[in-house]
């Protein structure tokens, strides 16, 4: 038993010093500040060096350093798009850390972003997709709102907005078509990604929203239904919210 | 006959050398087994203070450490602080984590305490009192000397543990409870044990007292 206790202690002393402030708080390593005076209280962080998370030996998710030139113009789009989070509302989604890094991936799967909203967290990848960069933006921030607000965004009411034979994939990466152009086909989905799961439409719709509010169908009678919703929920948590 | 052999001037020099030295090496040692040798120790005595019902003293192996509070920022962290010490609850508390300029933390009340120290599970302890929830709207500058409530991983889970900063943290502001400032003696919470790469501090330094000034 004593040499039992003393092997414990031995391992508790040799657990190596993270004195990094920064892993402290968000549990991410090799990351360093890129700015954390901004008005709406959100900290932007970059990836020094490449950085593996995940739990116990299953570190699964990959982000990788970028150089200062795309950091610089990255972080300008980011931000303008952040920008029109208040603080207030952010607080109450719980985001603080906005991560930049690129090759984000998850089980070597690549992702334009992934949300932590217990370590308020979200890890963006500036490498993704040029074309829907900015749009992604807003949509990995729904997943954070979404994940903070699971009773308001019931996906058994999402479910019953689409037509009846319509069934979801079982997770966001099963379906094989990821396809985030604007579909204006009345179909009830804005993009073919939104097909992959219920919350990912509700990411979309959100997105779309924020994004491309001038360019979505909001005759179709299926995303009319399915606007108001995300809409009235976002304005629960904050009535001050514009779209 | 014995004759006398004169010492050259070599070896003359010589022992002058060993004996020189000799000196030094004693004089070292008893310097360098004093770490507060060059500490400054604060009365606050003799310190006037505008405030002085919220001036609290910390001694430590090296002097005191006099800390003024901030009602006015943190009210629910300031009034457990000051419940705690009022009880004397930190006296011998150990200075369990201590990272060398960067901060030190202390007032784990369960498993920190000199006389029942839990080198395993240090840091996880409770006063007893129940958790307060965290106060981080207020405007305060994490600069050097600021002292903090810690808490778990998540917010509102404050408790009787602190933590006094040796260096700026800017990424501390709006994150940690802030619970007020050092005035005088931040050179006698540098001298507090550290060990460099552990977590925890093995026989570390306590606390040997904490008081209010009034």
């Amino acid at each position: 038993m004593i040499l039992l206790r003393a092997i414990l202690l031995f391992f508790v002393f040799i657990t190596p010093l993270k004195a990094n402030t920064i892993y402290n708080l968000i549990k991410i390593p090799n990351l360093e500040i890129y700015k954390i005076d901004t008005e709406n209280g959100l900290r932007y962080l970059y990836a020094a060096k490449p950085f593996r998370l995940g739990i116990d030996i299953k570190k699964n998710i990959n982000c990788f350093d970028s150089n200062k030139k795309t950091l610089d113009e990255k972080y300008k789009i980011v931000k303008k798009n952040l920008d029109r989070y208040s603080l207030s509302f952010l607080k109450k989604i719980n985001l603080k850390y906005i991560v930049l890094c690129e090759n984000l991936s998850i089980a070597e799967i690549n992702t334009a972003g992934i949300p932590n909203n217990i370590t308020r967290t979200l890890i963006l990848d500036i490498k993704f997709n040029e074309k829907h960069f900015e749009r992604a933006i807003h949509h990995e921030l729904f997943h954070i709102i979404n994940d903070n607000y699971k009773k308001l965004f019931n996906e058994n009411i999402w479910k019953n907005f689409n037509k009846k034979n319509f069934e979801y994939s079982k997770c966001s990466t099963c379906g094989n078509n990821w396809n985030l152009e604007l579909l204006n086909n009345n179909s009830g989905f804005f993009t073919e990604y939104a097909k992959s799961t219920a919350s990912e439409d509700m990411a979309e719709v959100f997105s779309h929203l924020i994004f491309y509010q001038d360019k979505i169908n909001s005759e179709d009678p299926i995303s009319k239904k399915k606007i108001l919703f995300i809409k009235n929920n976002i304005l629960k948590i904050d009535n001050n919210f514009n779209f | 006959m014995i004759n006398k052999i004169k010492t050259s001037k070599s070896e003359k020099i010589i022992l002058c050398f060993v004996i020189i030295l000799g000196v030094f090496t004693l004089i070292s040692l008893i310097i360098l087994k004093n770490k507060c040798l060059f500490v400054k120790n604060y009365d606050p005595n003799n310190i006037e203070f505008n405030n002085s019902e919220n001036i609290v003293i910390l001694n430590a192996t090296c002097g005191n450490v006099i800390i003024e509070l901030y009602p006015n920022i943190s009210p629910m962290a300031v009034k457990r602080f000051k419940e705690l010490i009022k009880l004397g609850a930190y006296d011998d508390a150990a200075f369990h984590r201590v990272i060398e300029g960067k901060l030190i933390q202390a007032g784990d009340l369960e498993f920190g305490k000199k006389e029942n120290l839990d080198y395993g599970k240090v840091g996880s302890g409770k006063s007893g009192l129940g958790t307060i929830k965290s106060e981080l709207d207020g405007k305060f500058k994490y600069d050097k000397g600021s002292v903090g409530l810690a808490r778990t991983f998540e917010l509102n889970t404050e408790d009787s543990q602190f933590f006094i900063i040796l260096q700026d943290e800017p990424l501390f502001e709006g994150e940690y409870t802030p619970v007020g400032k050092v005035l005088y003696g931040l050179e006698v919470l540098e001298k507090v044990k550290f060990v460099p790469r552990l977590h925890i501090v093995p026989r570390p330094d306590f606390i040997n007292s904490f008081k209010i000034l009034n």
